[in-house]
């Protein structure tokens, strides 16, 4: 073994402590909500071992084995350590949430375990610098992910759904694995920095397959079929966690591994940009006519991704630091967002238990303040001044602008269609969200009281959103230096 | 921070105070979150009024403190004369439609969100005319909308109002989106956010860049202006919207598109670019003076032949504009002013008419006279106001836009079309006035019942109408100054 420890430190905790959790959850019998601090503080321990990797200013390399399929190598890059470290602070609000939201589950002790295997498949995926590792971790996070999705099993749907992400995102890891065949047969490696040298006709082709595997991950339309009913029938917290965080992440890892794969910036970007503008209105016009609320996040979730997609595009491929850094931005308010989103619209189904129970003119007793958390959340989305959405929108148009380009005016038209569609959407949702009921609620349905497990990290997004919101400026500092 | 910027701040920061109290107070009575929301109103008018001292000695007052430094963003703030008389007029008008509330049944339910929404309607209005940074000016363009559809969508009568919300919503958003690129595009040219800086640094943008700016910021703007055919969301959201919020939309609110309309293309660019584009507002304007006089005598409903009437009113403003002189934009800001007074007044008299007798087609109407004889008054004023009679204020304004038309290089027959055209402005009026107060009283119930409070408000805005009609001095220095103010080294 070769490099610095330091690097593997935040994956090891949380595959490690998977398993610790497993064995000592057992033996202590730990309820619901100890396993969920438990969790927790692991997320939190890796946290702080991926801030420690950020503040060194050396990029360290971590390799044990031999180069190429067997052996491991470590390099995380910086903005990969920044887009991981955003998600574990979400997956730790997750994990409370989660102490309060699946304490009726009796495989609990699974679920917690699930979410550390699939955070560090998702983290080896960022740090790894080898195509055969790239393609183990990916399916660790796909099937540990499924297992998620489908972890409530009771509910209608349920099963079915992590069926579908199960098929759908193994088809996308199988398509990873042809192109790190290709690669392997065109250049007889499969380091990154190795093929990186050696750049031909096989690694390109190897980065097709990266390109289309990695799209139906992200819900690249048109490969997004998968998208709301998985959204729409797992927990709401996975739902909050792979909406939020875990799908659009994906575009970051495509796009450095495409670029370490020696694939034009040019072609990249226009890809990109090109699906971004597909992503962004078939979103908002499929969101137009959903009534169901996990559903329409479903679809604002296909048209953000497709935001993301434009920005990272157009960084590609006019080579533009301000649209990589704005890009990033969105993926941090857009996730802080949409699990605030999620985490609500789970206070509603949590309230009734009853897994439909999605109607949104049908608010949660026991939150009085849902309906305006959620609608928050949507006018966040939606890009209303002065929420933090509407920055993201300004840093969007200022990067497609400062191009002067044909192409990204066409793309900011789109977006601008989009946006325009999108809020055909956002405000009748808004508007059912406090629409009185003419008929009074059933009475024979049970009433639960949503714990402060489940309330806390809610406030704390919104806080969190509100702070981004109004104080953007660390924020921006950091992101901008990432790129610089 | 000296006293003028303080005063200059707390004209943004104390309806947000009122706001905070309001969303606290939960169960506040009406009178009780009126009370919070007028004394927010009364603070920030006040101000205004105390800046109009170092206002005189010839100096923009500004502050400033930085918002998002990494993209050159901050909370700057500008008050010269033309934002003034634009800030007055808005204040004014909330104010007297926060006490018209109070005499009648909109808010009684949740009171504190109501007012707090009215406070924040206000505060997008006073923060646009304020900001001298082009991001912090879309933040308040963008408050300005959806405190007003929030209004509209809880407290707007009949099933329809979530539909006409969102129409409101999505056609003013559209417009504002035009507004947004044409402003990002300029942030990004030359690389500040900054309004005063922009201005000193438009002129070295490529024509065809200025023009295409042109273009779009008067197309956003019109939006706002509901200038035919861009106007399709005013009839509804005038309608639907409960009556103190029709009064700030139609006496404040569409204001806010010829604000920009100033504030943007014309303080930006030269007279070389505008000029091609003056002809095309001039005919926008004439057109929606026609149509929307013509819309207003077809119609049966009340209030919307009020609101008709605003589409033609916008008309004369666009016109006076798009003439590209002195008299003719002066004449506009004024009539931004006097429209606004006569606006106010129609609709608190329609208000009046609708809660005396709970209908609103005028054919069912007459002989109101003798049963309202204080409206009728004043409503006799307001008629006579907007039909350009002098010594009332429109007259003034009219008379100056008509006199821009006729300096301007543009066919003089726009401008004829266009004095003629303010025929049909005085037989829709006329229309009104005689139908509902004159004849014979049509009502099956004998009784009319008016509450004084709305009557009172009524009155006192009639008192201002003719009061700047007979003293319009004050308001031409102020226009003629606002114009300089804003035209260093632009057009004229």
């Amino acid at each position: 073994m070769t490099g610095a420890i330091n690097v593997i430190l935040p994956f090891f905790t949380l595959f490690i402590g998977a398993f610790g959790i497993i064995v000592i959850g057992r033996l202590l019998k730990f309820d619901n909500r100890i396993t969920a601090g438990l969790t927790a503080t692991l997320l939190l321990v890796s946290l702080i071992q991926l801030i420690w990797i950020m503040g060194d200013s050396n990029i360290d390399i971590l390799s044990f084995g031999a180069a190429g399929p067997g052996g491991v190598t470590f390099q995380p890059d910086v903005i990969g350590t920044f887009v991981s470290a955003t998600i574990l602070v979400i997956a730790i609000l997750i994990t409370i949430y989660s102490g309060g939201s699946i304490s009726s589950e009796p495989t609990y002790l699974l679920y917690y375990p699930l979410i550390l295997l699939s955070l560090s498949g998702l983290f080896g995926m960022f740090f790894t610098n080898d195509l055969f590792n790239l393609f183990l971790l990916s399916e660790l996070s796909n099937l540990t992910a499924s297992a998620l999705i489908a972890f409530q099993s009771r509910a209608e749907g349920s099963v079915s759904a992590g069926y579908k992400y199960l098929i759908m995102s193994s088809l996308g890891t199988m398509i990873i694995l042809l192109g790190v065949y290709f690669i392997y047969k065109g250049t007889g490696s499969t380091d990154l920095s190795v093929i990186s040298t050696l750049v031909n006709n096989s690694t390109r082709i190897g980065a097709g397959c990266f390109l289309v595997g990695f799209s139906i991950k992200a819900g690249v339309v048109p490969l997004h079929t998968w998208v709301p009913d998985v959204y729409s029938n797992s927990p709401s917290a996975i739902s909050g966690l792979l909406a939020g965080v875990i799908s659009k992440s994906v575009l970051f890892i495509v796009s450095i591994t495409c670029t370490k794969l020696g694939m034009e910036s040019s072609e990249l970007g226009l890809f990109l940009i090109a699906f971004g503008c597909l992503n962004m209105l078939l979103g908002s016009i499929k969101a137009l006519t959903q009534k169901h609320i996990r559903r329409f996040l479903s679809y604002s979730s296909i048209t953000h991704t497709g935001y993301l997609m434009f920005t990272l595009g157009i960084g590609h491929y006019y080579q533009l630091d301000s649209a990589f850094s704005t890009s990033i931005f969105l993926f941090v308010i857009a996730g802080i967002a949409k699990c605030l989103a999620f985490l609500t619209a789970g206070i509603y189904e949590h309230d009734r238990q009853v897994s439909e129970a999605n109607d949104p003119g049908n608010p949660p007793k026991t939150v009085k303040y849902a309906p305006y958390l959620l609608s928050f959340a949507l006018v966040g989305l939606a890009g209303i001044p002065p929420l933090a959405g509407f920055t993201g929108k300004w840093l969007v148009f200022s990067s497609a602008i400062s191009t002067g380009d044909v192409i990204s005016m066409i793309g900011l038209v789109i977006f601008l269609v989009s946006s325009v569609i999108g809020l055909g959407g956002y405000l009748p949702m808004i508007v059912r969200l406090f629409k009185e009921r003419d008929q009074p609620d059933d009475t024979n349905q049970l009433i639960t009281n949503s714990s402060l497990w489940m309330t806390i990290p809610v406030y704390m997004f919104c806080v969190l959103y509100i702070i981004v919101s109004f104080h953007p400026t660390p924020w921006l500092q950091i992101i901008i230096g990432i790129i610089k | 921070m000296d006293t003028h910027q303080i005063l200059l701040s707390g004209i943004t920061v104390f309806p947000i105070i009122g706001v905070i109290i309001l969303l606290i107070w939960r169960n506040a009575a009406k009178k009780q979150a009126a009370l919070i929301g007028i004394v927010s109103e009364s603070i920030a008018l006040v101000f205004t009024l105390m800046l109009l001292k170092p206002l005189n000695t010839g100096q923009a007052i500004q502050f400033s403190l930085p918002w998002i430094a990494e993209i050159n963003i901050s909370f700057s703030l500008e008050l010269n004369w033309l934002a003034f008389v634009f800030l007055l007029t808005e204040i004014l008008v909330t104010l007297a439609a926060m006490i018209y509330s109070l005499g009648e049944k909109t808010g009684e339910k949740s009171s504190n969100f109501y007012y707090a929404l009215l406070l924040l309607f206000s505060l997008g209005m006073s923060g646009t005319t304020l900001s001298n940074d082009v991001f912090l000016f879309y933040v308040f363009w963008e408050l300005m909308l959806l405190a007003s559809v929030l209004l509209i969508l809880i407290w707007g009568h009949g099933e329809e109002r979530s539909q006409v919300s969102l129409k409101y919503f999505i056609i003013t958003h559209i417009g504002s989106l035009i507004v947004l690129i044409c402003l990002i595009t300029l942030y990004v040219n030359l690389g500040t956010a900054n309004i005063s800086e922009l201005i000193l640094g438009a002129s070295t943008l490529p024509p065809k860049t200025q023009s295409l700016l042109t273009i779009f910021f008067i197309i956003g703007f019109c939006v706002k202006m509901a200038i035919f055919p861009l106007h399709i969301w005013l009839p509804d959201a005038h309608t639907v919207a409960p009556m103190p919020v029709t009064i700030i939309l139609a006496a404040a609110m569409l204001s806010m598109g010829t604000y920009g309309i100033l504030r943007f293309p014309i303080a930006l660019f030269s007279l070389e670019i505008l000029e091609h584009f003056s002809i095309w507002m001039m005919i926008a304007g004439l057109v929606s003076e026609i149509y929307g006089a013509l819309m207003s005598l077809a119609e049966k409903d009340i209030k919307r032949i009020i609101a008709y009437s605003s589409v033609s009113q916008m008309g004369y403003i666009l016109f006076g504009l798009g003439s590209l002189t002195q008299q003719g934009m002066v004449g506009s800001i004024m009539h931004v002013v006097y429209h606004a007074i006569v606006k106010a007044l129609l609709f608190m008299v329609v208000g009046i008419i609708i809660a005396a007798t709970n209908e609103r087609d005028i054919e069912r109407l007459g002989g109101l006279g003798r049963k309202l004889p204080v409206t009728t008054v004043c409503v006799a004023i307001g008629v006579l106001g907007i039909s350009g009679m002098p010594p009332l204020g429109i007259f003034n304004s009219e008379w100056m836009i008509f006199s821009g038309g006729f300096e301007t290089s543009q066919p003089i027959i726009l401008t004829i079309l266009t004095l003629l055209g303010s025929i049909f402005t005085v037989i829709y009026a006329l229309r009104f006035f005689g139908k509902i107060f004159l004849g014979k009283f049509t009502l099956h119930d004998g009784e009319v019942h008016q509450p004084k409070l709305l009557v009172y408000t009524t009155a006192a805005v009639t008192a201002l109408l003719v009061i700047e009609g007979l003293l319009p001095s004050s308001l031409i220095s102020w226009a003629t100054e606002g114009l300089s103010a804003i035209l260093v080294g632009g057009p004229l």
